[in-house]
């Protein structure tokens, strides 16, 4: 019983991680429906700055977001290792576009800590806290908080 | 706390709500009938309320048993004539059904509903019109034992009275559930419905407590005990049950047992309340239940308390309405839930027919065939097979969207059905009468346009019945009818369902909405006065819009005509009103059939492609480029197109959309913005979004028909090559009444699209109704007219055609008001077209040639006593002379005091134009200037000049003469030197002495030096350097000459000039070349500083 309640607290989750930039970002592996490299976006005028446009995933309509502008980083630059990490929030499928895929790395929720008001420039808020390893920080996304629609 | 057998609650529910479908129609019918009972239709409620009750007595639905039940004492009465319906009665039982519909909507939570109210209310209705002596019998429970002596069931004393009275004899039926009806393979509901083909169930249950628990014996039965009342004889009772003869008792008075209050409430709340079969703890008395049923049986002490405080009273006037009132409130909160629920309910499940099912299965049949065959086709690489496969599968997938799209078919009687009650309710509340007549109730619509409509139609129903129709004292008063009338029709037409909202009311006065609306700074008042009769009355959708001087209860719902109008809207509908004040209302809704799949015309801009859906689109207009320049014209920032006489507002899409020039990066599919900065240079041929039709084009080096601001302004200035390319392609788009035209670079086909929903962070861009997946797999957006309209500014009100035409005259009148004038149109010789001023012109003659006599070498003819002098316009000016013809038109003019002819060739036309008059080029004695006017070079003629000219003599008379107003000075600053010479040549003729000014500035400046001799000023308000507002606010100011007065002239009185003028001081307004008036108000000024 002990040992249970013990285990709930301390969860282990994996985090696909990824570049926005030089920033290295990572979502727990259980919010993402897919990874993709599906590029042909349609261009939306008048849409927010960071929505990049809509795109076709097998007759559904995917939001793109940039979200490097998106968190107030660096909008990602093009390039053949961008890919669209598709999410699902509040029953509706969302891309989130990144500069390059990592790797997919265990964590436990215990060793992830709270994110500092200010990480990297990037507004906290976005963070449900930082992963260190051996030799990076990982900021844990709160994907929830991202696609608030403002 | 109820039984959770799925199966057979759904079909409880199921069958309940058909019971109570038809319930609101016929108790209104029943009201209608008023004494003349027409017992089946009673009846038929009757049986409603009394399968429902029956229904729920075996679900353990207490709450709609108990609703249900007071519902049917109430009905009983009415059949038997002991109670006369009446309009407030119905109200309650309206209510009630209303509560007991909610209920049965959600049984789940229908056991937690306050009915009270309700029972409340039903019970005083029964006890108001019984005799004092069985009032009691209402509320006095009795137990009904089985001969054993064991109680198995609670009623009221009355029903058992009553029953009996009818002659009916009662029956205690005790059913084993296990034995007579689940091994006779039947359902409870259908002993139920059996049973009620003969006689009423007084009272049912399910003795759960006979069971027993677990710990006991596997139980022999459930037993089932009904009491039953019947006019079939006790002899032959058992045959009909369908049960041994040892389980049907009747009932006597010694099996019936006065209440006790104790003990009963501990009993019933072990043995009422029926648990899940599923349940594996046996029943205990649960507090919760033990509370729900205290507060069943708690009504009868209610009820005796409310016989004894209002128990005659109740069907007087005054606590009647009153807990009607009380009873409305609730039912309206009921109301919003039943909405909810039923939401709810039509999204989970449908009736489709099974002809219509089949159909769907034999079409998957065939779809299934025809992809085998396409399959093969590719395997086999056979190009014919293919073609016939493709062919075959589009066929059968048109046929499948159809017959799918029929299953989400509804009629619209779903919601046309709910508007007696809700006029009837309405009226009643208001004190009106009002006649609905309903028609075209099978017309069937998309479910989900069915489901959207119903608010806005109620809203509409309720307005007409509202504001629309007025209360019959007025009708009367008004000759009319003092029943109102509403019809609802709908029908269809063209593709489309049309819904016609009508009544004979007092109509909508688009005056007061003017006022109302400008009142509210919605509209300026010049838009206001400018509107047609339809726009006034569209008035009414505006946003921020309602008339209702008082919001009353029934208008104070929060939703507006525009609520109405924007959701239709989203429909894709169209709303439209006529009304006649004192007439009526007519409401008309064009609504599509379904929305999820809709035909759009493509169009692309840039390299987007946006689909327009066919209802928003009219026509497609293709503009040639040699046409461009004199069809398309820009006023103010604004560019619009001529369309069969009217002007059409143009949006650039690309404009609007802020579309860069963009090029889609054939390596990361991004759109880049566009390097190239001519836009001339030419498009890659190798992109991948152009069909090869374009690519064609491409080869041509033009640019593509993208077409701005600069590119028209360019365009109008200088024709260019003309090429294909440049023509400019338009979309003629409405939304509601409002049109516009998009201006896009290509039309591209008609196709069906299905509409897909935008994601939430694309909610803030207003110009998407959605998206859609072409062909290709790309995802195109799907533009939202009305939308698209309200980004550009061009709100559906200053974009209305009128209006916006209005703004373009008035843009242009401002410009060429010092130009607009009303002239007299005529020929010298044939060849020649001359115009004077209207307003010098006294009347026109017709006169022969041979009366013209030559006296002192002069030509006159005698006219009215009198020799009238004639002239032509060779003898002052160098024109041809006049042709000779036996008729002659002469146009006389009143100059220094006298009349004089001038000889003209017909014909002679009067027109209000804008002409800009060159005083320069064709300048000669005699004439003014020259203008362009009807493709004719007209001569204006200065009359003054002519006949100075020619009698010098007469105007040194007048001058000589001491003017009757006595050396009286006139200041007047005026810009355009036509108007200066005509207003000056008439005011000089009437004797004053004239300074001019070229503008308000020189005006000044002239007053500085004449000052004190100058009477009064006139001045122009439209002026370079100082206009004439601020020449007034000038001369205001400044004490030396406040005291003057000042009167403006201008060509167009619009009252907003008019207050504005009042603000500086302005003291009279005046027509220019209003000849007459002018004098006449100058003198009157003028006399008035006399007399000072």
């Amino acid at each position: 019983m002990q040992e249970k309640s013990q285990r709930k607290q301390n969860k282990i989750i994996e985090l696909a991680t990824f570049y926005i930039g030089d920033a290295l970002c990572g979502i727990d592996i259980l919010n993402i429906q897919e990874i993709n490299r599906h590029l042909e976006v349609t261009w939306i005028p008048q849409a927010p700055e960071y929505v990049l446009g809509v795109l076709n995933l097998r007759g559904r309509i995917v939001t793109v977001i940039d979200l490097g502008k998106k968190l107030g980083l660096s909008p990602i630059s093009p390039g053949k290792d961008n890919r669209n990490i598709i999410v699902d929030s509040r029953d509706e499928h969302i891309g989130f576009l990144v500069d390059r895929i990592s790797d997919v790395m265990i964590a436990e929720t215990e060793k992830i800590e709270p994110a500092p008001s200010n990480i990297g420039g990037v507004q906290g808020k976005y963070f449900k806290g930082v992963f260190k390893t051996e030799n990076s920080l990982i900021g844990v996304l709160d994907i929830n908080a991202a696609l608030k629609d403002e | 706390m109820i039984f959770e057998d799925d199966e057979t609650l759904r079909m409880y529910v199921e069958e309940s709500k058909d019971h109570l479908v038809d319930i609101e129609n016929d108790l209104l019918l029943i009201e209608e009938a008023g004494e003349n009972i027409d017992e089946d239709l009673v009846n038929n409620v009757f049986r409603a309320a009394h399968s429902i009750k029956g229904g729920a007595g075996f679900m353990g639905l207490s709450k709609i048993k108990e609703l249900a039940h007071k519902i049917e004492n109430v009905l009983g009465m009415v059949r038997s004539r002991e109670i006369v319906p009446n309009p407030d009665m119905i109200s309650i039982l309206l209510k009630a059904f209303d509560t007991l519909r909610e209920m049965v909507h959600d049984v789940e939570h229908s056991n937690e509903m306050d009915i009270s109210e309700h029972v409340t209310v039903l019970v005083g209705l029964t006890t108001a019109s019984l005799p004092e002596d069985q009032k009691e019998s209402l509320s006095t429970m009795v137990d009904v034992a089985l001969p054993s002596g064991r109680k198995v069931l609670q009623s009221s004393r009355f029903d058992i009275d009553h029953a009996r009275k009818e002659g009916q004899f009662i029956y205690l039926v005790e059913y084993d559930l296990i034995h007579d009806i689940q091994r006779k393979r039947k359902t409870p509901l259908d002993v139920i419905a059996y049973l009620l083909n003969s006689g009423t169930i007084i009272q049912s249950k399910i003795d759960i407590e006979a069971v027993g628990t677990l710990d006991t014996d596997i139980p022999a039965g459930i037993p089932f005990y009904v009491l039953f009342a019947s006019i079939i004889e006790p002899e032959i009772i058992p045959s009909l049950f369908d049960v041994d003869e040892s389980a049907v008792h009747l009932v006597t008075d010694d099996m019936c047992f006065p209440v006790k209050a104790g003990p009963v409430e501990k009993k019933k709340a072990a043995t009422v309340q029926f648990s899940s079969p599923y349940r594996a703890v046996p029943m205990g008395p649960e507090p919760n239940s033990v509370g729900l049923e205290k507060e069943e049986i708690l009504p009868p002490a209610d009820e005796s308390i409310h016989v004894q405080t209002e128990p005659e009273s109740h069907f007087s006037d005054g606590t009647q309405s009153r807990s009607v009132e009380k009873l409305s409130v609730h039912a309206e909160s009921g109301g919003d839930r039943i909405l909810q629920t039923k939401h709810a309910v039509s999204q989970a499940s449908l009736r489709v027919s099974v002809g219509l099912l089949d159909l769907l299965m034999t079409l998957a049949g065939e779809l299934v065939l025809s992809r085998n065959q396409l399959m093969q086709a590719v395997s086999t690489n056979n190009m014919r097979a293919l073609e016939t496969a493709g062919q075959r599968i589009d066929m059968v997938t048109s046929e499948l969207q159809e017959a799918i799209m029929r299953t989400r078919m509804q009629s619209i009687a779903n919601v046309f059905n709910k508007f007696p009650r809700v006029v009837r309710d309405l009226a009643q509340e208001l004190g009106k009468e009002v006649d609905l007549i309903i028609e075209g109730k099978n017309v069937e619509l998309d479910k989900t346009i069915i489901e959207a409509i119903s608010d806005p139609l109620t809203h509409l129903v309720r307005n007409a019945v509202d504001h629309g129709i007025e209360p019959p004292d007025i009708r009367h008063r008004l000759g009319k009818s003092p029943i109102g009338k509403v019809k609802l029709s709908a029908y269809h037409e063209a593709g489309q369902v049309n819904i016609e909202i009508s009544d004979d009311g007092k109509g909508i006065d688009g005056e007061r909405l003017v006022v109302s609306a400008v009142k509210r700074g919605l509209i300026s008042e010049q838009h206001g006065s400018l509107m047609s009769e339809k726009e006034k009355i569209a008035l009414i959708f505006l946003p921020g819009f309602s008339t209702a001087q008082k919001v009353t209860d029934v208008s104070g719902r929060g939703v507006g005509m525009d609520v109405v109008k924007t959701n239709l809207d989203k429909l894709g509908g169209i709303v439209d009103i006529d009304s006649k004040v004192g007439e009526g209302t007519v409401i008309r809704i064009k609504l599509p059939l379904t929305l999820a799949i809709i035909p759009s015309q493509i169009i692309d801009v840039g390299n987007e492609r946006y689909a327009i859906p066919q209802v928003n689109l009219n026509e497609l207009l293709r503009i040639p480029a040699a046409q461009v320049k004199n069809r398309i014209e820009k006023v103010g920032d604004a560019s619009v197109v001529r369309l069969r006489g009217n002007l059409l507002p143009l949006l650039n899409l690309a404009q609007v959309l802020q579309i860069r020039k963009t090029y889609n990066d054939p390596q990361d599919g991004r759109n880049m913005p566009e390097r190239r900065e001519n836009i001339a240079d030419r498009r890659s041929r190798k992109n991948p979004l152009f069909t090869s039709w374009e690519d064609t084009e491409e080869v041509q080096n033009e640019p593509t028909g993208r077409l701005n601001e600069e590119e028209l302004r360019v365009r109008s200035g200088q024709e260019r090559r003309i090429n294909i390319k440049s023509a400019v392609n338009i979309a003629v788009v409405s939304a509601g009444a409002f049109k516009y035209g998009l201006v896009v670079d290509q039309l591209r086909d008609s196709e069906e699209i299905v509409v897909k929903p935008l994601g939430r962070h694309l909610k803030g861009c207003c110009g998407y109704a959605g998206a859609t997946i072409m062909g290709d797999g790309k995802v195109a957006l799907i533009l939202d007219v009305a939308g698209l309209a309200q980004m550009a500014q061009l709100t559906s009100l200053e974009g209305s055609d009128r209006v916006n035409e209005a703004i373009l005259d008035a843009a242009k009148q401002k410009k060429a008001e010092k130009n607009k004038v009303s002239l007299l149109l005529f020929r010298n010789s044939e060849k020649e077209q001359c115009a004077v001023p209207l307003g010098l012109v006294e009347r026109i003659e017709r006169i022969k040639a041979m009366n013209i006599e030559i006296v002192g070498g002069r030509r006159v003819i005698q006219y009215r006593g009198g020799a009238l002098p004639l002239f032509s316009l060779d003898q002052v000016a160098k024109v041809k002379a006049l042709p000779n013809f036996e008729q002659l038109e002469v146009i006389v003019f009143r100059l220094a005091g006298r009349e004089v002819g001038l000889m003209v060739t017909p014909p002679v036309d009067a027109v209000d134009v804008v002409v800009n008059i060159d005083t320069i080029t064709l300048r000669q004695t005699g004439v003014m200037g020259s203008a362009i006017i009807g493709d004719y070079t007209t001569l204006i003629i200065d009359i003054y000049e002519v006949v100075r000219t020619l009698h010098p003599e007469w105007f040194d008379e007048a001058e000589i003469q001491p003017a009757p107003q006595g050396g009286v000075t006139i200041l007047f600053a005026e810009d355009s030197a036509f108007f200066r010479n005509q207003v000056k040549g008439f005011l000089q003729e009437e004797g004053y002495h004239v300074i001019d000014a070229e503008d308000g500035q020189e005006a000044w400046e002239l007053l500085g030096q004449h000052g004190d001799s100058i009477d009064l000023v006139l001045t122009d308000l439209e002026m370079p350097n100082l206009d004439g507002f601020e020449l007034t606010a000038k001369i205001k100011g400044d004490k030396r000459y406040a005291h003057l007065k000042v009167v403006a002239l201008t060509s167009l009185a619009g009252d907003e000039d008019f207050a504005k003028g009042k603000k500086y001081g302005i003291d009279d307004y005046q027509i220019k070349l209003d000849r007459d008036r002018l004098i006449e108000t100058v003198r009157a000024h003028l006399d008035h500083i006399k007399r000072d």
